[in-house]
């Protein structure tokens, strides 16, 4: 009697061992996953960040070509705005205002057709980061307006920015 | 009897882990990114690219397109009418750009048949499709539709 009420608590002892270990395992599975989740929101999370920052660069009124000042048109980069606006956004006395609507980023618009000897290739925006964990570039065609001659260039504007 | 409540236990543990891998492994990630720069990228080529003033007598892609699709009488300086030298202006520009950039196109510009482009680049998308649509009407005669499908 005694023998079978020991093997008895040896079974139980048994199966609470095995069920505790499946529960382990389990917690570990979740936990896992739910580390997988939490990496691919922050990868949303950056890359939301992303598109948020080329909307901005592509709003810019510092960039855009305008009719008479008030009407602003989309997709348009005006030239001569454009070669101010490298002055203007790579001065210090800018740097702060800036860094809070681009963050850590670098804005480039470049020409591509017509070809030309020297097409325009201008860096206005400059604000890399050693400490980053993903790049993102983001190519987007625009065209490029100059008022003097009043032609249109296709151009692109490429936003990279760094996420943390 | 331990060895059925086991059991139970462990049918249970199959049960949660079927409805992990299916809700939250399998969970397809949402590529937000893609999809803005796809859009952006056909809309934004086509809309820029129309707008382009080309070397042939300083007139824009839209008119070279206009008169492709009507009488063909303008002659470049390089010799080419309306059409060769749009096709040209688009060729090189998709080279520097969507090619560059490894993406997959299909450029139409056509009247009323799609079969029956005027001006044709690139090659059909075999899976899903970005596309953007353009109407540049003509005087009198309809529309021209420019279409740009860029492949996912």
């Amino acid at each position: 009697m005694k023998k079978k009420s020991q093997i008895q608590i040896g079974e139980t002892i048994a199966v609470l061992f095995v069920f505790f270990i499946l529960i382990v395992i389990g917690f570990v599975f979740y936990l896992n996953v739910v580390k997988g989740n939490l990496e691919s929101e922050k990868e949303d999370s950056s890359e939301m960040h992303s598109i948020e920052l080329a909307q901005r660069v592509m709003f810019l009124p510092e960039l855009q070509c305008s009719d008479d000042i008030v009407k602003e048109k989309t997709n348009c980069i005006d030239i001569l705005k454009l070669k101010s606006a490298e002055v203007v956004m790579k001065s210090s006395e800018n740097e702060i205002y800036y860094y809070d609507l681009l963050e850590f980023s670098e804005v480039s618009v470049s020409q591509i057709y017509p070809v030309e000897p020297n097409p325009l290739n201008l860096n206005i925006y400059s604000r890399p980061t050693k400490d980053y964990k993903k790049i993102l570039s983001t190519n987007i065609p625009v065209s490029l307006y100059n008022p003097a001659d009043k032609k249109y260039s296709f151009g692109v504007l490429n936003i990279t920015t760094y996420s943390k | 009897m331990e060895i059925l409540g086991l059991a139970i236990v462990v049918v249970l543990i199959l049960v949660a882990a079927t409805f992990v891998v299916r809700f939250l492994l399998l969970k397809q990630p949402a590529d937000y990114r893609k999809g803005f720069v796809s859009k952006q990228l056909s809309s934004n080529t086509i809309s820029a690219l129309l707008k382009t003033t080309t070397e042939c007598s300083n007139l824009d892609m839209t008119e070279l397109l206009r008169d492709c699709a009507q009488s063909r009488s303008i002659t470049c300086d390089n010799g080419k009418d309306s059409c060769g030298f749009a096709e040209g202006t688009a060729k090189y520009i998709f080279s520097k750009t969507l090619d560059t950039w490894g993406r997959s196109y299909e450029f139409k510009a056509y009247t009323n048949d799609p079969t029956q482009p005027i001006l044709k680049l690139g090659n059909p998308c075999k899976g899903d499709i970005e596309p953007s649509l353009f109407l540049v009407p003509i005087l009198n005669s309809g529309n021209i539709y420019v279409k740009l499908d860029i492949c996912n």
